[in-house]
């Protein structure tokens, strides 16, 4: 074989790769396309490998913050169809958004616009508050259809206006899957941060002085809630901002959404956490408190998953990972290094 | 069955099983990981809207699993630099306090390097599939929504996808 065959034969591979990924990603796939698929990929492990390096391209170009800007155009907020999460609600129909597209230069702008700062409830605005109790978490619809899972421990206060959309967030974690409104945005007021929101969907976390958001879809914007006329730090899809109560700035960083969106599935999901904030998130899980007998317990480092279907089995599988021993007492379960 | 989309997406998967462990044995090389991955789709399934509707059940099956593999090897490229070096080189303080992570590894910089070659790869591409691609892979738009929102078909949107990908595939070394 010459070197021209070989290249040509690559270049070819390639190309059927290409073509496999851009077809396999489109709705109009069938079961066929995958069988054929598969006889494509049996056919040379030279066809695996092209395919392997594809997909490590296609989340490499995630890593690549300059790709983002291609084209010149605004980023808009996009409703993500993937197979493994629930669809959006069925009335958002395909003129809506294709308007919702074309105006998106139109809405970003209004999203840059001066917020008012939370804490400003308009009067006449019902407000409605939501709690959970540890252990419990709760699905709720929105009047404009909004979708919010409560975590357990939480509590949140919710008033529909009609200019904006408020909602205050105490000790509490949720999933916002925003309803798409650009004339009326979504204000979430977080310790001293305020969360804006145009159409998205992302899991916002404030406990003690911390505040964690993560974007599984479209843009959040979040500035300091006493000044709502600062220029925004704009959070997008797999990025995480967190940040400390009384802090100036934020920390930003690519993350991977579906950790952070664990406790929706039942799990957590950890990586060289402490066994302290491990015990605190289980604390809420369960209805019985658990904590860390001391300090160097507490400090112990905690990587992987923890399926969190009932306690006593948690508590076997944590002592199982972790070097840990159990205590029940009479009202707490408290974890020993052992 | 429009009222239970969920229960025939399980009878089917149920059903084709064997199908499945099979294919991501080719994609895995791996009979045990294939069988870990096939029963997470069970796990993701149960977990769906019970009236949830789908087009193609069987192409969506191996949709879900294809996805799952796409978001372990997302949390592979993280966990292999660990020590840093790739993820510090993505983190930045944002605020007053601008610090400029630098990592320090040669790691790092090939990651760099190669990040940088693709993001000139895809300044090659024609305009029209630099728009196709960015709303597809960076918004998050599935094809209909990108092919609604640029005005051509679906199977445009995919000839364009192919054209950049079939590119930036040829761009690394």
């Amino acid at each position: 074989m010459t070197r021209t065959d070989n290249s040509s034969g690559k270049s070819r591979i390639a190309e059927e790769a290409a073509y496999w990924f851009a077809r396999l990603q489109g709705e109009a796939a069938t079961g066929d396309d995958w069988l054929a698929f598969e006889r494509w990929l049996q056919s040379s492990p030279a066809h695996v490998r092209a395919y392997d390096q594809l997909e490590a391209l296609w989340i490499d170009l995630e890593f690549a913050p300059v790709a983002k800007d291609l084209g010149g155009l605004p980023l808009v907020t996009a409703r993500r169809a993937l197979p493994h999460r629930v669809s959006p609600r069925g009335h958002a129909p395909e003129v809506m958004r294709r308007r919702a597209w074309l105006g998106a230069g139109a809405a970003i702008a209004a999203s840059l616009a001066v917020a008012v700062g939370v804490g400003v409830w308009s009067p006449g605005v019902a407000t409605q508050t939501f709690q959970t109790t540890p252990g419990q978490t709760r699905d709720i619809t929105l009047a404009d259809g909004t979708h919010i899972r409560l975590n357990a421990a939480s509590k949140i206060t919710v008033a529909l206006g009609r200019d904006a959309r408020r909602v205050q967030m105490a000790d509490a974690e949720a999933v916002f899957d925003v309803a798409h409104d650009a004339g009326r945005p979504f204000l979430i007021g977080v310790g001293d941060r305020q969360v804006r929101v145009v159409g998205t969907e992302f899991n916002l976390r404030h406990r003690a002085d911390l505040v964690d958001l993560t974007v599984r879809r479209g843009i959040v914007e979040v500035r300091p809630a006493n000044a709502p006329q600062a220029a925004p730090t704009r959070v997008s899809v797999g990025q995480e901002l967190t940040h400390f109560a009384g802090q100036v700035g934020s920390v930003l960083k690519i993350s991977d959404p579906d950790r952070a969106f664990a406790w929706t599935n039942g799990q957590l999901i950890y990586r060289d956490t402490p066994l302290s904030d491990v015990a605190a998130d289980l604390s809420r899980r369960f209805a019985t408190q658990i904590r860390t007998a001391d300090a160097r317990t507490g400090a112990l480092r905690f990587s992987g998953v923890l399926v969190t279907d009932n306690q006593p089995d948690v508590l076997r599988r944590l002592a199982a990972y972790a070097p840990v021993r159990v205590e029940h007492t009479g009202s707490a379960i408290v974890l020993h290094h052992r | 069955m429009a009222d239970d989309g969920r229960a025939s997406l399980i009878a089917l998967y149920l059903a084709r099983r064997p199908d499945l462990v099979r294919f991501f044995t080719v994609r895995l090389r791996s009979a045990a990981a294939a069988e870990d991955l096939v029963q997470d789709i069970y796990v993701r399934l149960s977990g769906l809207d019970p009236s949830i509707e789908i087009q193609n059940p069987m192409a969506y099956l191996y949709r879900l699993g294809s996805n799952l593999m796409l978001d372990r090897l997302r949390g592979q490229r993280r966990t292999a630099h660990r020590d840093g070096a790739w993820l510090d080189s993505q983190t930045t303080r944002v605020g007053p306090h601008e610090v400029s992570a630098e990592p320090s590894a040669e790691a790092a910089v090939a990651a760099r390097q190669r990040l940088a070659l693709l993001a000139e790869a895809l300044k090659d591409l024609s305009p029209q599939t630099q728009r196709v691609f960015r709303m597809h892979k960076f918004e998050g738009l599935s094809h209909p929504e990108v092919a609604a929102a640029v005005g051509i078909s679906r199977s445009a949107v995919e000839k364009h996808m192919m054209a950049a990908l079939k590119h930036l595939l040829a761009k690394l070394p």
